[in-house]
């Protein structure tokens, strides 16, 4: 049968695809809850301890301690606790076996998933960062191009470990209790409970190459204009890699 | 396939796909499994399955749970790889050839589910997306009667609805092949009815259905070949009428003896083929006006006889007599 042409799917599909994704994502209320309510509260809750005392260039604490670790949270969220229980609703109820018999490739899915998390990712921080800016006199970072850059590598990690999350978890209950635990371990070793001078000072060492510590960390120095640790950008690169990988050997379709 | 006439004609219809420029050759089947054989862990799922269906054809796969039915479909979908044998779908390798295979093969899978958030209209325009010339979304949405509910989330729509959004999705992309596995499970009479009727204009534009059921109403209503599963093998291949035929007897006729049946007496009939008993219910099987001549020659000979039936022999007891099973119960009838 030589008349069966392949037909990819094109543009419209992909536009579909990532709006039906937004759709999913902006219904599900309480997952919206989570990324971008829970960072507001946080960075409500510290702005009055974090103090208004100049640290450098005119950068208070609140701007180099405070945002980028809201910023960092917001990311984490997203990557390791929607993500992956998106996923894993879509293995368990047989959205990603459907969507197989079709011209369209899961993978397809995976993309669109990733973008909408990305979509959220900065729905998040503009949310934080507007509340920041209007509430607490908030002050961009001395290096911008550093602080996105660091911010990409930071998305792409936390993202490769949501993929460790939706490929260790058998159901989309498991994957939230798994990226949860996940997200508190990272978040707990990179100062998301208190600051990192108050941690022992092995967590705060294991802690600058995991991908929390180190993605709020490198993010710090890009807000006040310092030169971004090695071990950071290391860390991060290594948690994409890791990430990628174990996702490429555990992940199923169904 | 007929003329280009006969394709616009077609094409005025609802749900029925696109045959221009999709002229199959006849003489190549649509379907063609050869020698399956699946294993999951130390269960055989399937064993030696060779079933081929010509193009056109309402082809069903009827079985009990467990049977190897789903993994059929699944195997001759490509959702599977076979652990020996081959499938070919429209001449298309299952699994070397899945991307040209996927644009002419629709499937509606059994339990699956589709996006919990989005609406009808959203899944079906979504689904439509895919494919180079999707079937009118509002058409495709009325021709399986869920117009009313067009903006209702997957999640809020009932079993049936949803059952009738899969079918639609398995057909939005005006597929050549379509594999529907438990097409009317869950659905209510009148949905059930809708949905055959689907089947027919189907038929009818020389869309070639492979129907999974283990409704014997729906297989011999629709289809015109049935491969009857048994414990992942093929017990029988035939239409279903032949298949009855295979059963051995074509009427059956029970009743209740009042009196005592003298011995012989129906045995020497010719239209009897067999006569057993059932506690005190006696049954005779045979062919012909077999009610007729049983109760003539029970009134002859003076035996008093009540609750007189007679029934045609049905899919049901060709698929007792062929496998030994009933099919709707797990118990084992000889």
């Amino acid at each position: 049968m030589t008349d069966i042409t392949v037909h990819r799917p094109g543009p419209r599909a992909w536009a579909g695809l990532l709006i039906c994704e937004l759709k999913m994502v902006a219904r599900d209320t309480a997952g919206l809850i989570v990324p971008i309510g829970l960072p507001m509260l946080i960075l409500v809750m510290n702005a009055s301890s974090a103090g208004r005392e100049t640290i450098a260039h005119g950068r208070t604490a609140f701007d180099v301690y405070v945002l980028p670790l809201v910023f960092t949270m917001v990311v984490a969220t997203t990557g390791i606790v929607n993500m992956p229980s998106f996923l894993a609703y879509y293995r368990r109820s047989g959205i990603l076996r459907r969507l197989g018999v079709t011209p369209a490739s899961p993978a397809l899915v995976l993309v669109a998933q990733a973008a909408a998390g990305v979509l959220q990712i900065a729905v998040g921080i503009a949310a934080a960062w507007i509340l920041a800016m209007l509430a607490f006199d908030a002050n961009p970072p001395m290096r911008v191009g550093a602080a996105l850059g660091v911010l990409a590598l930071t998305v792409a990690a936390m993202y490769a470990v949501g993929l460790i999350v939706a490929a260790v978890s058998p159901t989309p209950n498991s994957s939230v209790a798994i990226g949860l635990s996940v997200f508190f371990a990272l978040g707990a070793t990179g100062g998301m409970f208190g600051g990192r001078d108050s941690l022992p000072e092995v967590i705060t060492t294991i802690g600058q190459w995991l991908p929390f510590g180190a993605g709020s960390q490198a993010l710090s120095a890009a807000w006040i204009g310092a030169p971004i640790e090695a071990s950071n950008l290391i860390g991060l690169a290594a948690g994409l890699v890791f990430g990628g990988v174990v996702a490429a050997v555990f992940f199923r379709w169904d | 396939m007929g003329t280009d006439a006969d394709h616009r004609h077609r094409r005025q219809g609802l749900a029925l796909p696109n045959l221009d420029g999709m002229h199959a050759t006849t003489s190549s089947p649509a379907v063609e499994a050869d020698r399956l054989h699946k294993r999951y862990r130390s269960k055989v799922a399937v064993e030696e399955v060779s079933l081929s269906v010509a193009v056109g054809e309402i082809f069903g796969i009827l079985g009990r749970n467990g049977a190897g039915k789903t993994t059929t479909v699944e195997l001759i979908a490509g959702l599977r790889r076979p652990d020996r044998g081959t499938v070919r779908v429209l001449g298309l390798d299952t699994r070397r050839d899945r991307a040209r295979l996927r644009q002419v093969l629709g499937v509606q899978l059994q339990e699956a589910t589709l996006h919990s958030a989005l609406t009808v209209t959203e899944l079906v325009r979504l689904y439509g997306s895919f494919y180079r010339d999707p079937l009118p979304t509002g058409d495709l949405i009325e021709s399986v009667g869920l117009t009313a509910s067009h903006r209702t989330r997957f999640e809020n729509l009932s079993g049936g609805q949803q059952q009738r959004l899969s079918i639609a999705l398995a057909l939005v992309g005006r597929p050549r092949v379509v594999i529907l596995d438990e097409l009317t499970t869950g659905l209510d009479p009148e949905a059930r009815r809708q949905m055959w009727a689907t089947l027919e204009r189907l038929r009818e534009s020389g869309v070639t259905v492979l129907l999974v059921s283990h409704a014997m109403e729906e297989i011999e209503r629709l289809c015109d070949r049935v491969a009857l599963l048994d414990e992942g093998r093929v017990a029988a291949l035939d239409s279903p009428s032949g298949l009855v035929r295979r059963a051995g007897f074509a009427q059956r006729v029970t009743f209740r003896a009042a009196t005592p049946v003298p011995d012989g007496l129906l045995e020497g009939l010719d239209e009897v083929e067999r006569v057993r008993a059932d506690g005190d219910r006696v049954i005779v099987e045979g062919r012909g006006d077999l009610l007729q001549v049983v109760s003539v020659a029970l009134v002859r000979a003076g035996v008093v006889a009540t609750g007189t039936r007679g029934e045609q022999a049905g899919l049901d007891d060709a698929f007792v007599a062929l496998t030994g099973h009933r099919l709707d119960t797990e118990e084992t009838v000889r």
